[in-house]
């Protein structure tokens, strides 16, 4: 998402999709489900061609509206989405990758080859810190970043700003 | 972590014993369940940075160690394509002869962003986990999802 607020058409789209969410909710049986979801598509749809923002808002208000007043209590949620069963339940294993600096060395020798590449990683991150640092500051626009999203690396042979956090962040499962 | 001290006492277990057993060992792996020779395998080679690499299986009475909780085979790069193109076939607004995975939603296909929110939709029913709307607007061919879903589920990172 490019900057804080959310276009017309985004909050369209958010809304077709918790609708559609909340309606398997309510329709366990797949057909009734299907059948329910093509209504919802039909009255979307109908109304897709809108020229006139004062009048799609007040729709999308009044859809919003409809959607809380039939929205079912327990949705059912993934597990890995937040309010699901197993939302952030391996935060506590993902171990920052310094920590393996702090390793002893009789367990560093268990793992030579991988210790040895990520010494060639870490002089790459040195040398290379300094021109992303540098990329950032003059990309970055006086008053403060736009949005969150970084810039690509525009030399050739070179890195992208704060690659290492991206490139050493824990596995989604640790093991 | 605990799956570690586990393969540690696998692999002390089975260094002791492999070359006694050998043949009997490849006989009652053949029988066990295919799920837990997976989940054997990756454990072993996941810790693979030591010296046994060959691929030794335990003995007897002490083939159960491994817990195998409720968990799916492996994900690949080419399952989840398979499966992601599977999906996109069945999608009635699609033809599957023009399907291709860099065909992009709106300009080769001619779907509608509502259509693509259905399309993320059924990627989510299909692996079981929430692609979120942020993210979710971006992907617009089939070769972005299938680069995402590799990205959240680590596969080949």
């Amino acid at each position: 998402m490019a900057a804080v607020y959310l276009t017309h058409h985004q909050k369209v789209l958010r809304l077709y999709k918790k609708s559609l969410r909340h309606i398997e909710s309510w329709c366990i049986f797949r057909d009734k489900y299907r059948f329910y979801a093509c209504l919802l598509r039909a009255r979307f749809d109908e109304n897709k061609h809108e020229k006139d923002m004062v009048k799609a808002t007040i729709m999308l208000k009044a859809g919003e509206e409809e959607f809380w007043a039939n929205q079912h209590p327990q949705p059912y949620l993934f597990p890995d989405s937040p309010g699901g069963t197993s939302y952030e339940r391996y935060e506590c294993y993902k171990v920052p990758e310094w920590c393996l600096d702090h390793w002893h060395p009789s367990e560093k020798a268990m793992y030579p080859d991988y210790f040895a590449k990520r010494e060639q990683w870490k002089k790459l991150r040195v040398q290379s810190w300094d021109r992303e640092v540098q990329q950032l500051q003059t990309e970055t626009p006086a008053d403060g970043p736009k949005s969150e999203a970084l810039p690509p690396a525009r030399k050739e042979g070179d890195f992208p700003p704060l690659w290492w956090q991206f490139v050493t962040r824990p596995r989604e499962r640790p093991m | 972590m605990a799956s570690r001290a586990l393969a540690y006492c696998v692999r002390s277990v089975a260094r002791s014993s492999a070359r006694l057993n050998h043949g009997n060992v490849l006989t009652r792996s053949a029988c066990a369940p295919v799920v837990s020779n997976q989940r054997l395998l990756s454990v072993i080679s996941c810790s693979q940075r030591t010296r046994w690499t060959e691929l030794v299986r335990i003995s007897g009475p002490s083939v159960h160690l491994c817990r195998h909780y409720g968990d799916l085979p492996p994900l690949t790069l080419e399952s989840i394509k398979e499966r992601v193109m599977y999906v996109l076939k069945l999608y009635d607004k699609i033809s599957p002869e023009k399907l291709q995975t860099s065909s992009h939603f709106m300009k080769d296909l001619g779907l509608d962003s509502l259509d693509q929110v259905e399309i993320i939709m059924a990627m989510e029913d299909e692996f079981g986990f929430e692609i979120p709307d942020a993210e979710a607007e971006k992907l617009m061919t089939p070769a972005e999802i299938v680069q995402y879903i590799a990205d959240k589920k680590d596969v080949y990172e």
